[in-house]
């Protein structure tokens, strides 16, 4: 995914010495990549077909690799049983309320944080020092606590996702120039209104960058956390089926991943993105998984 | 009346490395009348900006006094507006959100703000564009902007950091221009620091020239020319060019060696074929 609108222009603007072989060759392919469908699930038919090959030929034995058709068999079995949509439901249910949760705490702690100079050095180390424990880390004294649960699973996204937010918000609020805090108190705005005019949407293109990370820390939290503790879930499906040594059910959990990532992404970040920094024309502090 | 008086003005600064103490602002006194437009003029580094931050209120002085409307300055206030060489404009407010920023932090309800923002706005030649994020504009335009959202709050003095220094060559002609277009129809009080001879002679009713650090106030050049001005005229005009070479001379003779060692303005080099060595 890259920008929609602004720049596929530029796609379209003659090259600058077209080869005569390649000439007639280009305007087609230019103008299947101006197409949003394509360029977004384009890619993805050669390693479909790859994937397909691999299997037809019977590279590997079928109890280690299976081809996309059964796998699609699989998925639709696991629909028509209510196994997949109701894992599918458990696991963004965890996802959900972990981010709610991990932003709540996160985005308000961050932005004391950055604002406040001595609760910086006074939490500093100690955020250096957590974030550096691994999520899973946690795992095994989370399960004492809490036990083979939902809030077992929920603390772990939260740990996740808390501390990169916190350290975007904070890297976030040094980054707004200085000029434009003095802009907005020159022109009559008071301490609060500084912060809510210009250091929060100031921040937001980092505080962004920091709920993408986080998201994609949290996201895979989850399914390590559903394997180990799993009850329910995409990670259980997968393991479970691992389990069961059928490789088809790994499959299907892995490709629903990726395609869950996927869409959160085009639904609801790259819009949101583009709604604000990118119509501000603000630089994205970072281009990840874009 | 008095608008902005300045008065024994010193600031040192402490390295935060070395432990060093650099002063900034030797002592400088001046005073600007209210409706005045005072180019502050001085080779790079000689303080020209502390002197501005002291009076925006963004930084204090070590010692001296700064009066704006008789009263002493006390941190930054509306009544002291400031035009930025980065613009500093709000890149999440459209041209009218920036606009009335000012007037909506002061509490003036919507219709009213947005009345005087298009006043202004046609004023600096911005109308049309009130829906717009400033990252649309050019460099030219989005100073107009900065402009206009100063003027707008009607400040006692306006505040000016080298606001042309960073848009090309032409575009700074014509916003010059346009500059002594906007005072001569509106009359705000206007604080301009550059280190630009020309610039400084072109826009302004009184030159302060400032010496290198630690600085002071070398004189006050009154300068003879008529108003409305002109570049084409200006530039024909003897009175214009007098006043430049002796500004130039000036500052020439105020360079404490010759060494080339800051980034020296290109009215150095100038001055340097003047110079009698
Ligand atoms: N915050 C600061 N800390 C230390 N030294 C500073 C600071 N701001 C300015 N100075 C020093 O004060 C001097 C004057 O700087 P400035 O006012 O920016 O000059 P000008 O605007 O005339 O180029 C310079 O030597 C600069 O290095
Ligand atoms: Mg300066």
């Amino acid at each position: 995914m890259t920008n929609i609108t602004p720049s596929t222009s530029g796609a379209g603007q003659p090259h600058p010495k077209p080869g005569p072989p390649k000439a007639r060759f280009r305007p087609w392919l230019v103008r299947m990549g101006e197409n949003r469908v394509v360029r977004t699930f384009g890619p993805f038919v050669p390693v479909i077909l790859l994937w397909w090959i691999i299997a037809e030929l019977e590279v590997f034995p079928s109890a280690f690799f299976v081809g996309p058709g059964t796998v699609f068999e699989k998925f639709d079995e696991l629909i028509a049983k209510g196994i997949l949509p109701a894992y599918l439901g458990d696991s963004l249910e965890r996802l959900f309320y972990g981010v709610l949760f991990g932003m709540l705490i996160g985005v308000p702690a961050g932005f004391i944080v950055a604002m406040s100079a001595w609760a910086r050095k006074l939490t500093w180390p100690l955020l250096m020092f957590f974030q550096a424990i691994a999520d899973i880390a946690w795992l095994p004294i989370v399960i004492v606590w809490f036990g083979f649960s939902l809030t077992a699973v929920t603390f772990v996204i939260v740990y996740t996702i808390v501390f990169p937010l916190m350290i975007s918000i904070v890297s976030g609020v040094e980054q707004v120039p200085r000029d434009v805090v003095r802009a907005a108190r020159s022109l009559g705005a008071g301490r609060l209104q500084v912060f809510t005019e210009v250091i929060l949407p100031g921040a937001l293109p980092a505080v962004a960058t920091g709920i993408r990370t986080g998201l994609g820390y949290g996201w895979r939290a989850l399914i390590a956390a559903e394997i180990i503790v799993g009850t329910s879930g995409v990670g259980f499906l997968m393991f479970d089926s691992r389990r069961a040594q059928e490789v088809t059910g790994v499959f299907v959990g892995m490709i629903v991943l990726g395609v869950l990532w996927f869409a959160l992404d085009a639904l609801v970040l790259a819009p949101f993105e583009r709604r604000t920094i990118e119509r501000w024309g603000m630089i994205r502090t970072a281009e990840a998984g874009r | 009346m008095r608008t902005l008086e300045i008065s024994n003005l010193h600031k040192e600064f402490v390295d935060a490395y070395t432990g060093q103490t650099v002063v900034a602002v030797g002592d400088v006194s001046f005073s600007i009348e209210q409706g005045e437009f005072v180019s502050v003029l001085g080779p790079s580094g000689c303080g020209k900006t502390t002197v501005l931050n002291i009076v925006a209120g963004f930084d204090t002085q070590t010692s001296g006094s700064v009066l704006v409307g008789g009263k002493q300055v006390d941190g930054p206030s509306p009544e002291r507006g400031v035009v930025f060489q980065s613009f500093a404009l709000f890149p999440w407010k459209t041209v009218l959100g920036n606009v009335t920023f000012g007037l909506r932090m002061r509490g003036v309800p919507r219709a009213d703000r947005e009345a005087v923002a298009h006043q202004y706005l046609e004023l600096v030649g911005l109308q049309g564009f009130e829906a717009k994020y400033p990252h649309e504009l050019s460099g030219g335009m989005q100073q107009r902007l900065g402009v206009a959202r100063v003027l707008a709050n009607e400040p006692e003095v306006m505040l000016m950091d080298e606001p042309f220094a960073s848009v090309d060559a032409q575009t700074r002609r014509k916003l010059q221009e346009e500059l002594t277009g906007i005072f001569e129809t509106k009359r705000p009080t206007v604080f301009f620091v550059t280190h630009d001879v020309d610039e400084a002679v072109f826009l302004a009713d009184r030159v302060v020239v400032l010496s290198s650090r630690p600085s002071q106030v070398a004189e006050i050049v009154t300068v003879p020319l008529e108003r409305p001005r002109h570049w084409r005229s200006a530039l024909d005009n003897p009175d214009f060019r007098h006043t430049v070479t002796y500004l130039t001379d000036l500052l020439a003779a105020g360079e404490p060696n010759a060494d080339e060692s800051e980034d020296a303005p290109e009215t150095s080099a100038a001055a340097g074929a003047v110079g009698e060595g």
